[in-house]
C-alpha cells in the first residue's frame, strides 16, 4: 500500500485479509495468541499466518507438535484459564482427527459445568478440494459440526468477509470453527483502511435477484455468481444468498429469500447427502413450503470421496454449468 | 521436609470427610434419589487427598470420576456436591449433574472433569500452557487412572507437556482395573510411570495408600513445575474397593475384603502410632465431620429440581 493512496479500501486476498485480522486483534488483546503446525516461522502451509511471527514473537505464535487432539484440547485448556486461543488444524479433515476436543470438550465443556466456565476461542480450518490433495485433506466437514451445538460456524467468501467475520470471531466468547477454503486465499476483493466487523449469523445478499434463489457459502459463492451471470443473459433474474455462517444460522434471511422468489437450490462444495443443504431444505419445508412454486434442488458435492487426480478433482466439483442447468430447468 | 501434624491432621479430615459424604451419597443412591453412575471413591481418598493438598486455591484441578476426594480437597461446598448428585438447583452446576458429576467452581480452581477418558490430560495441560503464557505460577493437576494411561491423548499431552516444560503434574491412580480389565492384560511396559522416562519427566511410584507419601510426591512435583522445570508423572498405586460403579456386579475379580488397602484405616491408626493426635480428639473431629456433611446434606435436600428451561441456559455466552 503506498501512503499516497487516498482511497479508503483496497484489494487485497483472502489470505491477506486473514493474516490482517490476526495481527489486529493480536495487537488489540495481548491474550489471543496462534498455535497449530507450522504456523509460527513457516507461516502456515497456506501462507495464513505469515509474517506474525516476525512481528509478534514466539509467545504468540508458535508451533506444535503434529498432535491434532492436543491443538485443540490444549486450546480449550488455555481458554478456561482466560487465553483467547485462534488455533490452526492445517487441514479442516482433521476434524476427525480432534473430534471430542471439538465437540464434546470445546463445544460442551461450558455447557455441562453449569454455564461457569467460558472457553473463548476459534479453530481455522482450511477446507475443500484444491490441488490434488486427496481425499483425506480435501473435505468440507461443516455439516458435521451442525450436529455439535455449542459451536458457531463461520465460512467466508471473500476478503471483506474474511477479515471481519474473524476479528467477530476472535472476539466472541464462543468457541467458532472457522473454515478458510484453500482454493480461495489468492482471491482478491476490496477491504477498508478502517478497523470494522461483521456480526455472526447475518447472511449477506452477493447479487439480488427475482426468479431463483441459490443459497450457498464458501467458494460455491463465486460459483454462484457465475452461474447467475450466465442465467442473466438468458432473462434469468438469480438471487445468490451468502449465509456466511451456518450457526448461528440466518433462517429469516433464508425465508425471506425464498419466499421473493419462490424457488430455491442450495448449492455447496461438500458431499450431498447429509450435507448442510438437506438442512435448509428442511427448514424452508417446515416454514415456507407454501411459498415454493418448484421443488427444491440440491447442487452438491458427489458421494464419493474426492479423487488425488486434479484432473479427476476437477470433474468432482460442483460447478457453475451444474449449477445453471439446475436454474433452467427450475424455471422451465 | 517431614510433613506437620497440621497437615497431616488435614489430610485425615479431609480423607474422612470424603468417605463419610459418600457413605452418605451410597445411601441416597439406595433411596433412588442420585440419577446415573457413580464411580465410589472407597481406597482412592489417599492418593486424591494427599495430592490435591499440595496444590493453592487458583492452581487448577481437573479431576476424574473416581469419588470425590480431590474436590472435596480442593474445597469444593459439600452441599453444592449433593446437590449436583441429587440433580438439584442447589448443585455447583443448578441441576445438571447427576451420576459422574460435572462438579464446577472456578474460583476454587475446580475446572471441571472429562466424560471421555484421557481428554483431561489435553485439556490440564492446555490449562498448564495458560498459566504459563499469562506468566503466573500457578500448577494444574489432573488425575486419572491406568486405564486412560492407554490412550493416544497421554502421549500428546505427555509430550507436549515436557517438550515445553509446563508446569501440570499428572497423577495417575493406578487401581489396577480399568472397569473390569486388569491391568496385565492391557498394559505393556511394567508400570505407568515407566513412561515418563521416554519424555524426560519425572516419573515417580507412590503407594496410593500413603496419603502423607502421595502428598510429598505431589508437593515436590507442584515446586518443580513451579520453577517452570516442567511435569511430573505421578503414579500412584492403590485399590477400587468397590465396583467400577454402583451397580457393578464386580463379578470379574476376586471379593475385595482385605483392608490391608483400606487408605483410611491405615492413616488412622498411624496418626495415633505417631502420636500426631490422640483418640479422643480425633474422635470430636469425625463427629465434627459426620456433623457437617449432614448438615450439608439436610441443605441439599431443600433444593429443588429444575424444571425444563434449565436445559436451554448456558450453552452460549
Amino acid at each position: 500500500m503506498s501512503e499516497l493512496t487516498t482511497t479508503s479500501a483496497r484489494s487485497i486476498t483472502i489470505g491477506a485479509a486473514i493474516r490482517e485480522a490476526l495481527a489486529e486483534e493480536m495487537r488489540r488483546d495481548e491474550r489471543v495468541f496462534v498455535m497449530g503446525e507450522d504456523v509460527a516461522k513457516f507461516g502456515g502451509v497456506f501462507g495464513a499466518t505469515r509474517g506474525l511471527f516476525e512481528e509478534f514473537g514466539p509467545k504468540r505464535i508458535f508451533d506444535t507438535p503434529i498432535s491434532e487432539m492436543f491443538i485443540v484440547g490444549g486450546g480449550v485448556g488455555a481458554a478456561l484459564t482466560g487465553m483467547r486461543p485462534v488455533v490452526e488444524l492445517q487441514f479442516a479433515d482433521f476434524l476427525m482427527n480432534a473430534a471430542d476436543e471439538i465437540m464434546a470438550k470445546m463445544g460442551k465443556w461450558r455447557y455441562m459445568h453449569g454455564g461457569r466456565l467460558t472457553v473463548p476461542m476459534v479453530v481455522r480450518m482450511p477446507a475443500g478440494a484444491m490441488g490434488g490433495v486427496g481425499a483425506e485433506h480435501s473435505q468440507c466437514p461443516e455439516a458435521m459440526l451442525l450436529q455439535a451445538p455449542g459451536i458457531y460456524i463461520v465460512i467466508p467468501s471473500t476478503p471483506y468477509d474474511a477479515k471481519g467475520l474473524l476479528k467477530t470471531s476472535i472476539r466472541d466468547d464462543n468457541p467458532v470453527c472457522f473454515f478458510e477454503h484453500k482454493g480461495m486465499y489468492q482471491v482478491t476483493g476490496d477491504v477498508p483502511d478502517e478497523e470494522y466487523t461483521i456480526p455472526l449469523g447475518v447472511a449477506d445478499v452477493k447479487r439480488e435477484g427475482a426468479d431463483v434463489s441459490v443459497i450457498t457459502w464458501g467458494r460455491m459463492v463465486h460459483v454462484a455468481l457465475k452461474a447467475a451471470g450466465e442465467a442473466a443473459k438468458q432473462g434469468i433474474d438469480v438471487e445468490v444468498v451468502d449465509l456466511r455462517c451456518l450457526r448461528p444460522l440466518d433462517v429469516d434471511a433464508i425465508l425471506h429469500t425464498v419466499r421473493k422468489t419462490g424457488r430455491l437450490i442450495v448449492c455447496h462444495e461438500a458431499s450431498k447427502t447429509g450435507g448442510a443443504g438437506a438442512e435448509i431444505a428442511a427448514i424452508v419445508a417446515e416454514h415456507a413450503l407454501d411459498a415454493l412454486s418448484a421443488p427444491i434442488r440440491r447442487v452438491c458435492g458427489p458421494d464419493v470421496p474426492v479423487p488425488q487426480s486434479q484432473y479427476l478433482e476437477r470433474l468432482w466439483l460442483p460447478g457453475s454449468k451444474d449449477l445453471l442447468a439446475a436454474i433452467q430447468e427450475m424455471v422451465k | 521436609m517431614p510433613l506437620s501434624n497440621d497437615i497431616k491432621v488435614s489430610i485425615y479430615r479431609h480423607m474422612y470427610a470424603a468417605e463419610r459424604w459418600e457413605a452418605t451419597l451410597l445411601r441416597l443412591i439406595e433411596q433412588g434419589l442420585v440419577s446415573g453412575l457413580y464411580h465410589a471413591g472407597r481406597g482412592h481418598e489417599g492418593c486424591e487427598v494427599g495430592a490435591v493438598t499440595a496444590l493453592v486455591q487458583d492452581d487448577y484441578l481437573f479431576y476424574d470420576h473416581r469419588g470425590c476426594g480431590h474436590l472435596i480437597a480442593k474445597g469444593a461446598d459439600m452441599a453444592e456436591l449433593f446437590g449436583d448428585f441429587l440433580g438439584n438447583e442447589l448443585g455447583s452446576t443448578r441441576g445438571l449433574g447427576a451420576g459422574i458429576v460435572h462438579v464446577c467452581d472456578p474460583a476454587k480452581g475446580i475446572m471441571g472433569q472429562s466424560g471421555t477418558l484421557g481428554r483431561g490430560q489435553l485439556l490440564a495441560t492446555g490449562a498448564a500452557l495458560g498459566a504459563k503464557l499469562r506468566g503466573t505460577t500457578q500448577v494444574a493437576m489432573h488425575f486419572f487412572g491406568d486405564g486412560s494411561s492407554n490412550l493416544g491423548t497421554f502421549h500428546e499431552s505427555c509430550n507436549v507437556a515436557s517438550a515445553w516444560k509446563l508446569p501440570v503434574i499428572f497423577v495417575v491412580q493406578n487401581n489396577g482395573w480399568a472397569v473390569s480389565v486388569p491391568i496385565e492384560y492391557s498394559t505393556a511396559g511394567g508400570g505407568i510411570a515407566r513412561r515418563a522416562d521416554a519424555y524426560a519427566m519425572p516419573g515417580v511410584v507412590v503407594d496410593g495408600t500413603d496419603p502423607f507419601a502421595v502428598h510429598e510426591a505431589a508437593a515436590t512435583a507442584v515446586a518443580r513445575a513451579r520453577r517452570g522445570e516442567g511435569p511430573t508423572l505421578i503414579e500412584a498405586k492403590l485399590a477400587r474397593m468397590r465396583g467400577h460403579f454402583e451397580g457393578d456386579p464386580d463379578n470379574y475379580r476376586t471379593k475385595q475384603t482385605d483392608t490391608q488397602n483400606d487408605p483410611l484405616v491405615k492413616t488412622r491408626r498411624r496418626l495415633l502410632d505417631e502420636n500426631v493426635i490422640d483418640e479422643p480428639q480425633l474422635t470430636q473431629l469425625e463427629s465434627a465431620v459426620k456433623e457437617s456433611i449432614q448438615a450439608a446434606l439436610e441443605s441439599a435436600r431443600r433444593g429443588k429440581l429444575p424444571d425444563r428451561s434449565r436445559i436451554f441456559e448456558g450453552l452460549y455466552v
